[in-house]
């Protein structure tokens, strides 16, 4: 898609969007309008805010689609879109890892196989944060670098240490992922 | 003015008598100078690291500083103490790899690297990084001067002059200036304060039900505000510097360092450089005193403004611009760094964010408590002011940041040349794992990691779409004082609907919002 065309649609998808949290959005998802009586005497509702905003964000849209035709880079490449869906899988596979490698290891191997029993017991409340903070680590870098080496493994596993010894040999009250969920 | 300079001694005592770190042969050492003297440090080394920059560190170490220090008064001097020491050594820090390898440590080292890398190629990186501190330093103790002078007076002019429908007029014109002066135009950049506006209004508000949560039970508090913050301007860096690595576009060192003998500062050096510092400090501190504007433009005008002139004046044996010029050097350091004192000008005396550094300072106050930035904290009482007091002591450590950057600054900068060659492809994971997991501790909920990640792939876009991340962060947090402000405008009114142009000066704040937005989009397009 030419350029022009995509900062067009940009702002046609703007004054779109605006309009519809204007016309829906708003109106069902606060409590008083744009002004409110109370006890007699007018007041700013929890709408006016918002709706300037969304009137602002219309009024951008405008000024985009009016500017479209100066425009001379495209705004998304279909590989920024390629980017983003494979970073947030991979993130995604990451905080899945994190949240659930505790449980399921403590399931599997721990007396009892309660996690939320052990989540204040070394190494049982590590474990997710481990497979899943280094093996986010290990698969940028190796995403980066095209190709999964040791080197990238063994950092990701030690910055996810190094953490480790910060913030839980460091302070007694703070939680690491995901103790605080479980 | 006994008052006064009774509340500097009360500032300088709060920071030298604050909560102890830890005691020495039975002295107590406070931990608020300390705290300094490593976010110096700590600054110096993330300014010479490429990938890395000062808003980073500072975003990342904000929530260590909370759990270290609390949520008590005591813990604002230390906790900014830190963070201003990372705002000061992080501009020393950035000349490094600009110098050393022709590779900005931050954006607006890129001036720098125009004459600084040819010196070093030229055999003299020790000229050049001692060029570099004393100009740096030079225009960071200037700004921070005409920051004490000036806030002060702006804020109580502020307290005097302008009532409710003016203040609120001035946030809008602040914003609306934000807006225009950033990003490609002032469509992307209303964009921007448009959804920072709403991200922020999301769960706010004075109904006891909450507004826009679209029935979402996670959103009933809003996002949490360091997600949104350090997910659209850390996390978003962090993807668009992944994405660079990814397709081979980040920038490469070039080691054609070289070293001789006579390498140092050369006799005549500084009386040769002291005028460009001057003029370098001087556009540096007016650029940053306007919220938005950035240290880049500063580095620019004050270099294209200083080669003109050494056109003008040089002799025949004087190195031109860009071959090698110290001069070079000078004007664009004195420039960057005097940018970071003036934009505490806004902060201070109005609670208004001019760049990233000073988002998380006001980050910093919101968080802990007791100190809100803005004309209030100026306020001479009869019973001790502790905000004031607070200011003072941030004055004091500003005074001791700069002097710990003048003594052991530049031998600390000049042994930051290894952490130039650390290649941003291990940095920046390891960075991103840092920053969920230090909202992670302050949120205790997988929820706000993920929200981050999503603030975070709004910024990566912003960032490919041109459109700039500042002004989203900084309506993100002048959200809440707007809304306020114009309630109470409002009420105060008696209702009137025409609340904001009742007072002339107000219709001048609105008149100019709508003049930067129509004048600077003229400019840009004829640019």
């Amino acid at each position: 898609m030419k350029a022009s065309h995509q900062t067009a649609l940009l702002g046609l998808c703007i004054i779109a969007l605006a309009g519809i949290a204007l016309l829906f959005w708003l109106p069902n998802d606060t409590v008083s309008g744009f002004v409110q009586s109370r006890r007699g005497r007018l007041s700013i509702g929890d709408a006016m805010a918002p709706g300037l905003a969304f009137g602002l964000m219309a009024l951008s849209g405008l000024l985009i689609l009016l500017k479209a035709r100066e425009a001379c880079t495209a705004l998304v490449t279909r590989h920024d879109v390629i980017f983003v869906l494979g970073l947030l899988g991979l993130v995604a596979v990451s905080f899945t890892l994190m949240r659930y490698s505790g449980p399921v290891l403590a399931g599997l191997f721990a007396d009892g196989g309660d996690y939320r029993a052990l989540r204040d017991t070394t190494p049982w409340k590590h474990l997710g944060f481990v497979f899943g903070g280094g093996g986010m680590v290990a698969a940028l870098i190796s995403w980066m670098e095209r190709r999964v080496t040791l080197r990238a493994v063994l950092i990701g596993f030690a910055a996810a240490i190094a953490l480790i010894l910060v913030f839980d040999a460091g302070f007694d009250d703070l939680l690491l992922p995901p103790n605080g969920d479980v | 003015m006994t008052e006064t300079l009774d509340y500097i001694l009360m500032g300088i005592m709060a920071v030298l008598t604050g909560p102890e770190l830890f005691s020495l042969f039975g002295m107590a050492i406070p931990a608020a100078p300390v705290m300094l003297v490593l976010g110096v440090f700590t600054g110096i080394a993330v300014g010479a690291t490429p990938g890395l920059a000062g808003p980073m560190a500072m975003a990342i170490s904000l929530p260590i500083l909370i759990s270290i220090f609390g949520f008590t008064p005591d813990a604002l001097l230390p906790v900014f103490g830190f963070l201003i020491g990372i705002m000061k050594g992080s501009t020393l820090g950035g000349a490094v790899p600009a110098i050393l390898f022709n590779l900005p440590g931050t954006p607006d080292a890129m001036m720098t690297t125009l004459d600084g890398h040819p010196m070093a190629q030229a055999g003299e990186p020790k000229r050049a990084l001692r060029i570099a501190q004393l100009s740096s330093v030079a225009g960071d103790t200037f700004s921070d001067i005409v920051l004490f002078v000036c806030a002060p007076f702006l804020a109580i002019m502020v307290e005097q002059w302008l009532d409710l429908p003016e203040k609120t007029a001035l946030l809008i014109l602040s914003i609306s200036f934000v807006a225009a002066v950033m990003g490609g135009s002032p469509g992307k950049g209303l964009l921007s304060v448009s959804l920072g506006l709403i991200v922020a209004f999301i769960a706010s508000g004075e109904d006891l039900s909450p507004r826009l949560t679209l029935g979402i039970p996670a959103l009933r508090d809003g996002f949490p505000m360091l997600s949104a913050v350090l997910g659209i301007l850390i996390v978003g860096e962090i993807f668009a510097a992944i994405d660079n690595e990814r397709r081979g576009i980040a920038q490469r060192a070039d080691s054609g360092e070289r070293t001789s003998d006579h390498d140092g500062l050369r006799k005549g050096d500084v009386r040769r450089i002291l005028p460009f510092i001057r003029r370098g400090a001087l556009i540096g501190t007016i650029v940053g005193a306007l919220p938005g504007v950035g240290s880049t433009l500063a580095a620019t005008l004050s270099y294209s403004l200083a080669e003109r002139r050494h056109r003008k004046t040089a002799g025949a044996d004087d190195v031109a611009f860009g071959k090698g010029a110290p001069e070079g050097i000078a004007a664009t350091e004195a420039a960057n760094s005097a940018v970071s004192g003036a934009n505490l000008i806004p902060v201070l005396s109005l609670g208004i964010p001019g760049n990233a550094a000073a988002v998380f300072l006001i980050l910093a106050a919101d968080s802990i408590g007791g100190f809100n930035p803005g004309p209030a904290v100026f306020k001479f009482t009869a019973a001790i002011n502790p905000e004031l007091v607070t200011v003072f002591g941030i004055f004091f450590l500003m005074v001791l940041g700069n002097l710990v950057n003048w003594t052991l600054g530049g031998s600390f900068m000049r042994s930051m040349g290894v952490l130039s060659r650390v290649p941003a492809r291990y940095l920046l994971p390891v960075v991103l794992l840092v920053t969920l997991t230090a909202i992670y501790v302050q949120e205790t909920s997988m929820f706000p990691l993920w929200t981050t990640v999503g603030f975070g792939v709004l910024g990566y876009l912003f960032r490919r779409m041109a459109i700039p991340v500042l002004p989203f962060v900084i309506a993100y947090i002048l959200a809440g004082p707007i809304e306020r402000s114009a309630r109470e405008a409002f009420a105060a009114s008696g209702a009137d609907p025409w609340f904001l142009l009742k007072s002339p000066l107000a219709v001048v704040f609105l008149v100019m919002s709508v003049a930067a937005l129509v004048l600077l989009s003229r400019q840009k397009q004829s640019a």
